[in-house]
């Protein structure tokens, strides 16, 4: 029996469906981080505003200031791996720049009370 | 179900010449130290003799039986069944056209090796005579991290960029473009970094880092692409530079 040729050049690529929930068990940690990057950027994109037009509205404040710290260190961890950080260490990179995103957005809470009371 | 067996379920189908896809399961036993290539092999020889996979070295040097475990990209032959859980779902590779079953066409990918130009073309001094890179010297300290390739395209179906743009380069051809740009010996550094550095190569590379991730052999195909990345903005940088100088001097 003669063996089957492969498929035409024209077959195209296999490309799991976005709903397919295993798809998304392939992402790591990087990935995550680049998908939380850009949807902070859509979301700031629309909050922005509102908090433009009315800045005391303290949970905007909040959530705002949240995000662009969010949005500001994954971009940081990025500039970070272009200008020559090893990317085989961006996990560590990762993790140590959300801890100290997360150390601000307290310390602007707590200490400079930047959210009026909000938490 | 055996008792402390464990189902294996198998995406099939989704090939040129059996299109529709559907997930077989078969429930196996296993034995101590099974691998996923193990399993594979028990059900075809047991269970189910039409199933579709494709292995080589068995021992994790081909990179042949490259596949998705349980969502994830790895070599079958390498990966034991104990903690995978009790169900254990295989697919084939994405970003790749399904041969059968879990076997896919690696064509594409290799194809690409061929657009990035990934075999070495050796200067004139390089091709008459061995001409020798030191184990310390800087060529070879960049160079080491990055040759251990096997081309099993577990990066490519790990990469998200090569998901959205199928005439992405991908991390593989890119790694070993890297290898050669850095190489002295090489004669096409310039005009090979030139060709990478496109929108489909180097510059689609969105930090994301699941080539580094996945790698089996602990390859960063990333740190490579930044690599190229900065050597790329360098160039550019200098010509830019030479064209306002040039562009000065007097009859510029």
């Amino acid at each position: 029996m003669a063996f089957q040729s492969g498929p035409s050049a024209s077959s195209p690529p296999a490309r799991p469906s976005f709903w397919d929930i295993s798809a998304w068990r392939a992402m790591y940690p990087g990935m995550w981080a680049w998908v939380i990057q850009r949807l902070s950027a859509v979301v700031l994109l629309v909050l922005f505003p509102f908090h433009v037009v009315n800045p005391y509205i303290a949970w905007l404040r909040a959530v705002v200031l949240a995000l662009v710290i969010l949005h500001g260190m994954h971009g940081l961890k990025v500039i970070l791996t272009d200008f020559g950080f090893p990317a085989r260490h961006q996990r560590k990179l990762l993790w140590v720049l959300t801890a100290f995103g997360v150390a601000v957005f307290f310390w602007l809470g707590y200490l400079r009370k930047a959210y009026w009371g909000f938490f | 179900m055996v008792a402390g067996g464990v189902i294996i379920r198998v995406r099939r189908g989704g090939a040129a010449d059996d299109p529709e896809e559907r997930h077989q399961t078969y429930a196996i036993a296993p034995r101590p130290r099974m691998t996923v290539l193990d399993a594979l092999t028990a059900i075809q020889s047991e269970l189910d003799p039409s199933l579709g996979f494709r292995y080589s070295c068995r021992v994790g040097m081909c990179g042949t039986c490259a596949l998705r475990v349980n969502g994830r990209p790895r070599w079958a032959c390498r990966t034991l069944i104990e903690g995978l859980g009790e169900s254990v779902t295989l697919e084939p590779l994405v970003n790749f056209p399904v041969l059968r079953d879990l076997a896919v066409d690696m064509t594409p990918f290799l194809d690409k090796m061929s657009r990035a130009r990934a075999w070495a073309e050796p200067t004139e001094a390089a091709a008459s005579a061995p001409v020798e890179l030191s184990p310390d010297s800087r060529q070879r300290v960049r160079i080491d991290p990055h040759i251990e390739c096997i081309t099993c395209g577990i990066c490519y179906s790990a990469c998200g960029m090569a998901a959205h743009d199928p005439d992405f380069l991908g991390p593989a051809a890119l790694n070993r473009a890297y290898t050669l740009v850095c190489d002295s010996r090489d004669a096409a550094g310039g005009e090979r970094l030139a060709e990478v550095a496109d929108e489909h190569g180097i510059w689609r590379c969105h930090s994301q880092f699941n080539c580094t991730e996945a790698c089996p052999k602990g390859i960063s195909p990333a740190t490579a692409i930044q690599a190229l990345k900065r050597r790329a903005a360098a160039s550019g940088a200098k010509s830019f530079v030479a064209s306002i100088i040039g562009g000065l001097a007097p009859g510029g």
